[in-house]
């Protein structure tokens, strides 16, 4: 049971974040792609946010964040992507996917991490 | 040809008149070239190692017979074509008593009191491409803050930026990442030691478990969030954000593992950055070289450069999280 998905094809990233993220008391879990991903979220019904990439193999992170939406018909999972991407064009599409932030790497966890509590109500 | 404050390039001189060398490196401090000496003993083992230069300039009298560096260059040219040769000459002027293959061998001749006719074979064979200043620098500061976030309590050095010709592929890992934009499209590639990398993992500096560090692929894996970082900061700060014409060209990249040596089909050179990190509280520790390279093989377009605004609305500052 875990209270944040990781969703990035780096294991650098996971591991940082993660890292951060379980010294600050969270349960995390991790997914190496938007499949993987996907995959995850289905199995664990107590996932309350998710923070993923956008540029990944297999699936792109805001694919995934549609199939949340669309396939899984889940609304009520937060999705927070963390990317290299800026384009106002991609944030765009991630709104409309119900996307509820975007932040531009590299992590900075000691900026948004009073974020990810009052998300998931920690 | 290029901003003269930011760019240089390397050469090595092949040369046994001291008196010339001295006058080569005065002429090559003021083209923006760092004059490199290297014995004819050593020329081979620096050729296969060496990983930046622009070209060489060698004396045909280098064996004490004018053919001798003649000869030499040919053996050069043909083991490293990509790298533009300089002859100097005793006495004769021009390339006339050359054959076709000896002058097909150099870019430019020269005799020590016309060096300074060498000049603009030097900008179109080795500074032939205009590099904009801004460009220069903001692939410095990008390459350095995704530096200093990869890897806790190093230093960060970036050599001044130079210009190289050669192919060469520097240390075991290699990461190669395509760069499209309205004005430029090429590759990055940033190369770098495994060993190194490996112990600033088990000495705890990266963000992976030093355990991890046995799984080469985790090792890989840092040297590629370093290539997505700064591939992201590149697209942000110089890309328009359109939509990117389909169907562009693209022609094979062929890499021979023999000679460490990869080819992007294209004979432009390269923008190089060196990278060193290094751990102040341990001087003792091997630092970790990073060699980034620009290949613009593909459009390169630098009348259209442009950087992006970063204090519109909708750039949010790195790591910051831009509530919708």
């Amino acid at each position: 049971m875990a209270q944040i998905l990781v969703v990035d094809d780096s294991s650098t990233v996971r591991n940082e974040v993660g890292d951060f993220l379980k010294k600050n008391g969270l349960d995390v879990a991790f997914g190496v792609d938007g499949r993987d991903g996907l995959a995850k979220l289905k199995a664990d019904p107590a996932i309350k946010l998710i923070i993923c990439d956008v540029n990944m193999p297999n699936m792109d992170g805001l694919t995934m964040a549609e199939k949340v939406r669309g396939e899984l018909g889940n609304a009520a999972v937060h999705i927070v992507m963390l990317t290299t991407e800026n384009s106002p064009a991609m944030k765009e599409r991630g709104k409309a996917a119900g996307i509820k932030g975007w932040i531009v790497k590299p992590f900075n966890g000691d900026a948004v991490l009073g974020s990810f509590k009052k998300l998931i109500g920690a | 040809m290029r901003d003269e404050k930011t760019l240089i390039s390397k050469v090595l001189v092949l040369d046994n008149s001291s008196e010339c060398r001295k006058q080569i490196r005065t002429f090559c401090e003021a083209q923006n070239l760092q004059a490199l000496k290297v014995l004819e003993e050593n020329l081979l083992s620096v050729l296969r190692s060496n990983v930046d230069l622009g070209g060489i300039m060698i004396a045909e009298d280098l064996g004490g017979k004018p053919q001798d560096g003649i000869r030499l260059g040919q053996q050069i040219h043909a083991l490293r074509p990509e790298l533009p040769l300089f002859l100097r000459r005793e006495s004769v002027q021009g390339t006339n008593d050359l054959s076709e293959a000896e002058k097909a061998t150099f870019t430019g001749v020269y005799t020590i009191d016309q060096i300074h006719t060498l000049q603009e074979v030097i900008e179109t064979s080795i500074f032939s491409l205009v590099y904009p200043p801004q460009l220069v620098r903001g692939i410095a500061e990008m390459t350095q803050s995704s530096l200093q976030s990869q890897f806790k309590g190093l230093a960060v050095h970036i050599d001044t930026p130079y210009i190289v010709r050669d192919r060469l592929i520097f240390g075991e890992i290699f990461t190669l990442i395509p760069i499209e934009s309205d004005w430029c499209r090429g590759y990055m590639t940033l190369q770098a030691e495994e060993a190194p990398l490996l112990t600033l993992v088990k000495a705890n500096k990266t963000h992976i478990a030093p355990v991890e560090g046995d799984d080469f692929r985790n090792l890989n894996g840092i040297l590629g969030e370093i290539t997505n970082l700064i591939w992201g900061a590149f697209k942000n700060r110089y890309s328009a954000f359109k939509p990117v014409q389909a169907h562009l060209a693209q022609v094979p990249i062929v890499i021979n593992h023999m000679h460490r040596y990869i080819s992007f089909g294209s004979v432009n050179p390269q923008l190089c950055f060196k990278c060193t990190l290094s751990d102040a509280d341990n001087p003792a520790m091997a630092p970790l070289v990073i060699y980034q390279r620009f290949v613009f093989n593909l459009n390169w377009s630098p009348e259209d450069f442009h950087e992006n605004d970063q204090s519109l609305d909708n750039l949010v500052a790195s790591g910051e999280l831009e509530l919708f």
